[in-house]
């Protein structure tokens, strides 16, 4: 017996020795920028395609005067797929509000109409008092560019402009928060 | 890849489906375990659903805790949407604590109960892999291999399919010690050592994996030592039936 405990604890050393051997192998630089490698798609880990929309009041906006790719100026950015006609993003919708102004000039939340004309979008901002951009996107070419089928769709992406999260269907205001501090947590 | 499912009008995400179905049917293999094991399936399930939705409600509540001022004036906001929003650690102490206490509150062997629980519980994590391969963000590392998959515009290693894989090993090896097994909590134990023992290895063929702030594989370091700790415990286990076997060999002479 003393025998047979003495092989099956060398063996499990072996095994816990092995097995450190094999983390400290798969370790990985932790400063890569994984972006480098990728070409700009609306998928995770995707540099996400810059787009130019404009608000009601015709002022552009673009995904580029926000974040950053080559150096570390920029600020993660929420992009909020949504239509006045769609249940779902009028009740998330102040949540995004409540957020906006939690994070202001820390993050960028841009509501991206899908198809509506800008007078709609005026009267939606309006009626729930919304103080982050809306964006009119009447040809839905950016929202076909994300290839958003389901409405609400929000893309996070992150300072480096990588899309880090895609999710599709409603938020509520700690989700939001927690993703946004994760994203700033990481500098 | 297909985050989510059309059905004529309606859209269904594919990974919260899976979610379903795969609790559904994890419950129902403990069940059957059970009674194969010849223990009361009633209340083994009853551990495992216990489990799961202390699991559920503990991550909710957790994380509602950790955002509390964004719930505080919105109570409804705890109870839904419930679609996003847990927090894995507190679900899983919760959970297994719940399931724990259920356990004892029904005088179960804990070692045979873990014995039934172990396929439902494997099963689970290769539904939770298969999700994350159809419609979540994980992806593999670059590589040449002739079997890689193009994710994202590029040939990557298949890592949730190997994490499939490593699941299907671990079942076959509770399979196996199903009956055969000489001590209770053996096919548990083993099972998720092999298990562990697959994540560890294949971990590092994720690109997008949980690392520590010196780059290591978090998953890979915590499978080590559940990898360690089950082999330890399954090696203590036989070393008791054998001697317990030998003292009444003894006692019969």
């Amino acid at each position: 017996m003393t025998r047979l405990r003495f092989e099956r604890m060398i063996l499990l050393a072996a095994l816990t020795a092995l097995g450190i051997v094999w983390i400290l192998f798969s370790r990985e630089e932790v400063s890569r920028s994984r972006a480098v490698v990728l070409t700009e798609a609306p998928i995770v880990g995707h540099l996400a395609p810059d787009f130019t929309l404009a608000t009601p009041l015709g002022e552009e906006v673009s995904l580029t005067d926000f974040v950053d790719r080559d150096g570390d100026s920029g600020q993660p950015v929420v992009l909020n797929y949504w239509a006045s006609w769609c249940g779902p993003c009028r009740m998330e919708t102040p949540e995004f509000q409540n957020t906006s102004l939690k994070f202001k000039n820390r993050v960028a939340i841009l509501g991206i109409n899908q198809g509506e004309s800008a007078q709609k979008v005026t009267e939606f901002g309006i009626s729930y008092g919304l103080t982050y951009p809306l964006l009119v996107d009447e040809d839905s070419a950016v929202n076909q560019k994300y290839g958003v089928n389901s409405l609400p769709t929000t893309i996070f992406i992150d300072r480096k402009g990588v899309v880090r999260e895609v999710f599709v269907g409603i938020l509520n205001q700690a989700v939001l928060e927690d993703r946004l501090n994760r994203l700033l947590e990481e500098g | 890849m297909y985050p989510v499912i059309n059905l004529g009008p309606f859209v269904l995400p594919t990974a919260g489906l899976l979610y379903i179905l795969g609790a559904w049917f994890s419950l129902s293999w403990v069940e059957k375990a059970a009674k194969q094991l010849g223990l009361n399936p009633e209340r083994v399930y009853g551990v495992a659903v216990t489990a799961l939705v202390g699991g559920l409600i503990g991550a909710r509540l957790t994380f509602a805790a950790i955002y509390w001022q964004a719930f505080q004036h919105n109570l409804l906001g705890i109870i839904w949407p419930l679609n996003t929003g847990y927090n894995l650690w507190g679900g899983l102490v919760i959970g297994v604590a719940a399931g724990f206490f259920y356990g004892r509150y029904h005088q179960l062997h804990p070692a045979s109960t873990l014995d039934a629980l172990a396929p439902g519980l494997i099963f689970g994590l290769i539904v939770v892999s298969l999700a994350d391969f159809l419609a979540g963000p994980g992806f593999g590392t670059l590589t040449r291999v002739p079997w890689a998959i193009t994710q994202y515009s590029m040939r990557r290693h298949p890592v949730q399919v190997y994490e499939i894989l490593v699941g299907l090993a671990a079942l076959f090896v509770w399979w196996r010690l199903r009956d055969q097994r000489t001590v209770a909590g053996q096919a548990f134990l083993m099972s998720v050592s092999v298990y562990s023992g697959g994540r560890l290895l294949v971990d590092a063929f994720r690109d997008n994996a949980w690392l520590s702030g010196g780059g290591y594989h978090i998953l890979q370091i915590i499978s080590l030592a559940v990898m360690i700790v089950c082999l330890y415990l399954a090696a203590r286990l036989g070393e008791t039936a054998v001697q317990r076997r030998q003292d009444s060999h003894q006692e019969n002479h």
